[in-house]
């Protein structure tokens, strides 16, 4: 009786000590949440708002569903081909950053050769150039080649800027596969083709999605190269960024929301691939 | 997965291949108009009319320039027309057509212009495009803080700095505003405005005690400035917000707040220093890379752009005045009306000052602009002393001149041989 009687503040206190972890908690996700969701709120409210609106004080939360600025955008002439240029691209770039980058990748982590560090670090030094200075030359190379103004030459560009990563994380995503795997595979009667593809590619196929993603949101992102190497077919954000830079903050929020809305839906769609960098779905 | 990869890999693959037709259409490569409202309407109210049609693009300046000189490198090119700021256009002057022997019809060009564009070559390297400069605007909010005896067409340095004065005291903040931003234009304030208003001179006497003496006015106006001024690139939208209620901009950049509230602004010229009122006018003009692939349209095109109705199309869209003699409908935008009397007040002012863009500086331009972005951050943002300051630019501005051999332009008087830094 007396042993209860003295446990009982201990049990309230270590209750409250849970309850107070257990707020702290829901106030950082709550916090993180805002943080993400919040700006991409107040863009599409001011994007959906009159301009009056969206210059005057105090700020509306909801929006009056004005569609002038976003109708100004649609017919915008040319967005839509600019949209369409830029899931080319930015789909092109992701199969080729992959396609180049996968193998890159298995090799680093399965096979020993000569000179392997510093190809891991030659990988990176493609990023280590600042576009402006490459354009130029590029843009030369291109106009004599007649890659110029094409999708596949930018794709091509935008590919060496996305291949790092796609080699960084497809490397770790392989070197966390163990190789016994495989043994086992060849065993059984695989070739080596054969366990790769029924064996490690499963297992690595959800990294590897999400490494794609990082090279589509590189691609979309990317606006110097596009801007110098494509004229009839620019992406949407060598068509939009600069301009709207320069335009009246109502235009600002719907050229904006234009911008990241189809980047969200697609991030949305493939947001289970994505998750698997993070090791929450990895099997 | 797999098969959605394979699905798009193959879409973007077919559709690459059957891209790039063949461009028919004459490329207007340009660094003007770039907001988006302006673009269409130059594409819709100014270039439609031209036959066989224009594709216009305006760029940022540095994909713009990057652009043409990979075009220029290859000896190829699908711009047809280029559209840039003054400046722009002679750092490629050797890579520019003569275009003395395109067919203007009636236009009659401004001389002064037709003359700077040349680039001192002797060839018509350009020709002038359009025209704009920079002006005050002010909420009528302010008006009755005004100083007295202050007449906004006449208004000095001083009146300003008094003015600012007391909206900062009796309203609780400070209300003027100055585009000091990483986009704004506060370069040209200091070349075309401050400096000749208080020296007569641009680059001379840089680093005169009157230099001194307008730098520590601006100083002094800077205490009763909006401290946003360092984020500002368009005046507009501060004015618009009544964030700001006494401005200085470009008259494209304060368009929109006339526009938008013809009623609630008044526009009136630079104000006037002891040596007169600077001011800078701001030329674009029209040229053709040697690499334009069809060089009979393109030169059509600039004749185009010259005609007296596409110039007043232009002043609709763009809010930048023709070079050629016109009469103005009396249709205009409320930001013509407004601006127009007072660029009129300033330009034709007793004590109006012109300092012309920077000439003969080629790529030095940029530099040239900094020294006195330079001047300005470290005087005004870090409060050091204006005559070591000035006497520390004044070396590099030195420099940069022996370096381009660049005479004197106006208002400094001609010079044989590069302007000096007294």
């Amino acid at each position: 009786m007396t042993a209860i009687l003295a446990d009982a503040p201990a049990a309230a206190r270590w209750d409250s000590r849970r309850r107070a972890g257990r707020f702290l908690m829901f106030a950082a996700i709550v916090l993180l949440c805002a943080w993400v969701l919040l700006p991409i709120y107040l863009l599409i409210v001011n994007a959906l708002s009159s301009p009056n609106e969206v210059t005057g004080f105090p700020k509306r939360m909801l929006p009056s569903f004005d569609t002038g600025s976003i109708s100004f955008f649609i017919n915008f002439a040319g967005v839509a081909k600019a949209l369409w240029n830029s899931i080319l691209v930015a789909a092109l770039t992701m199969v080729l950053s992959i396609g180049i980058g996968a193998p890159a990748g298995y090799a680093l982590s399965r096979f020993d050769f000569p000179g392997k560090e510093a190809f891991r670090f030659l990988v990176l030094m493609t990023r280590a150039f600042p576009l402006p200075l490459l354009a130029l030359p590029l843009a030369v190379m291109f106009i004599r080649t007649g890659l110029d103004d094409t999708p596949v030459g930018l794709a091509i560009v935008h590919t060496t800027l996305a291949l790092p990563f796609a080699v960084l994380i497809t490397f770790s995503l392989f070197s966390g596969i163990p190789f016994e795997l495989e043994e086992a595979a060849w065993t059984l009667g695989c070739t080596r083709l054969q366990a790769f593809w029924k064996v490690v590619m499963p297992l690595a196929l959800p990294g590897i999605a999400a490494s794609a993603v990082f090279a589509f949101t590189i691609s979309w992102n990317e606006v110097f190269a596009a801007a110098v190497l494509t004229i009839e077919n620019r992406t949407l954000t060598a068509f939009l960024l600069q301009s709207l830079n320069v335009s009246p903050l109502y235009l600002k929020f719907a050229g904006g929301a234009a911008l990241v809305v189809p980047a969200l839906i697609f991030i949305f769609a493939v947001r289970k691939y994505l998750f698997a960098m993070w090791g929450i779905a990895n099997r | 997965m797999k098969t959605m990869m394979k699905l798009i890999s193959g879409a973007a693959l077919a559709m690459a291949l059957g891209a790039g037709a063949a461009h028919a259409q004459v490329l207007f490569w340009s660094t003007q108009a770039k907001p988006v409202e302006e673009t269409q309407k130059m594409r819709d109210q100014v270039l439609s009319g031209f036959e066989g049609g224009v594709d216009y693009q305006p760029q940022d300046d540095g994909p713009w320039l990057t652009r043409v000189q990979a075009e220029l490198q290859a000896g190829s090119g699908t711009i047809g027309v280029l559209g840039a700021l003054h400046g722009s256009l002679s750092s490629l002057a050797a890579d520019l057509v003569d275009l003395s022997d395109v067919d203007l019809g009636g236009a009659k060009v401004n001389e002064a212009y037709r003359e700077l564009a040349t680039l001192d070559t002797g060839e018509q390297k350009y020709l002038p495009w359009m025209q704009a400069t920079y002006i005050m605007a002010a909420n009528k909010k302010a008006l009755e803080f005004l100083p007295e005896g202050t007449d906004l067409d006449t208004i000095t340095y001083d009146q300003l700095t008094a003015w600012s004065k007391n909206l900062a005291e009796k309203t609780g903040s400070p209300k003027f505003g100055f585009p000091g931003g990483p986009d704004g234009l506060k370069h040209r304030f200091f070349q075309g405005f401050l400096v000749p208003s208080y020296t007569k001179s641009m680059v001379t006497k840089f680093r005169s005690a009157e230099a001194e003496a307008g730098w520590n006015k601006f100083k002094e106006l800077w205490q009763y400035t909006n401290p946003n001024s360092t984020n500002y690139a368009f005046m507009q939208q501060p004015l618009l917000t009544e964030e700001v209620w006494v401005a200085f901009d470009h008259v494209a950049r304060l368009a929109d707040a006339f526009n938008q509230k013809p009623d609630d602004f008044v526009a009136f010229p630079a104000p006037a220093g002891p040596a007169g009122r600077g001011f800078m006018p701001v030329v674009a003009g029209v040229a053709i890379p040697k690499t334009a692939p069809d060089m009979d349209k393109a030169k059509a095109l600039v004749a185009y752009m010259l005609k007296p109705e596409t110039q007043i199309a232009t002043l609709r869209a763009t809010n930048f005045f023709p070079v050629v003699e016109v009469t103005l409908p009396d249709d205009m935008p409320n930001s013509v009306k407004l601006s127009a009397p007072a660029v009129a007040a300033m330009t034709g002012a007793e004590d109006a000052l012109p300092a012309l863009l920077p000439i003969g500086l080629g790529d030095l331009g940029g530099k040239f602009n900094q020294v006195y972005t330079d001047t300005y951050e470290r005087i005004v943002l870090g409060g050091q002393d204006v005559r070591a300051v000035l006497d520390e630019q004044a070396d590099v501005l030195r420099g940069l001149l022996e370096q381009a051999k660049a005479p004197c332009w106006a208002p400094d008087a001609p010079s044989q041989g590069a302007c000096p830094v007294e």
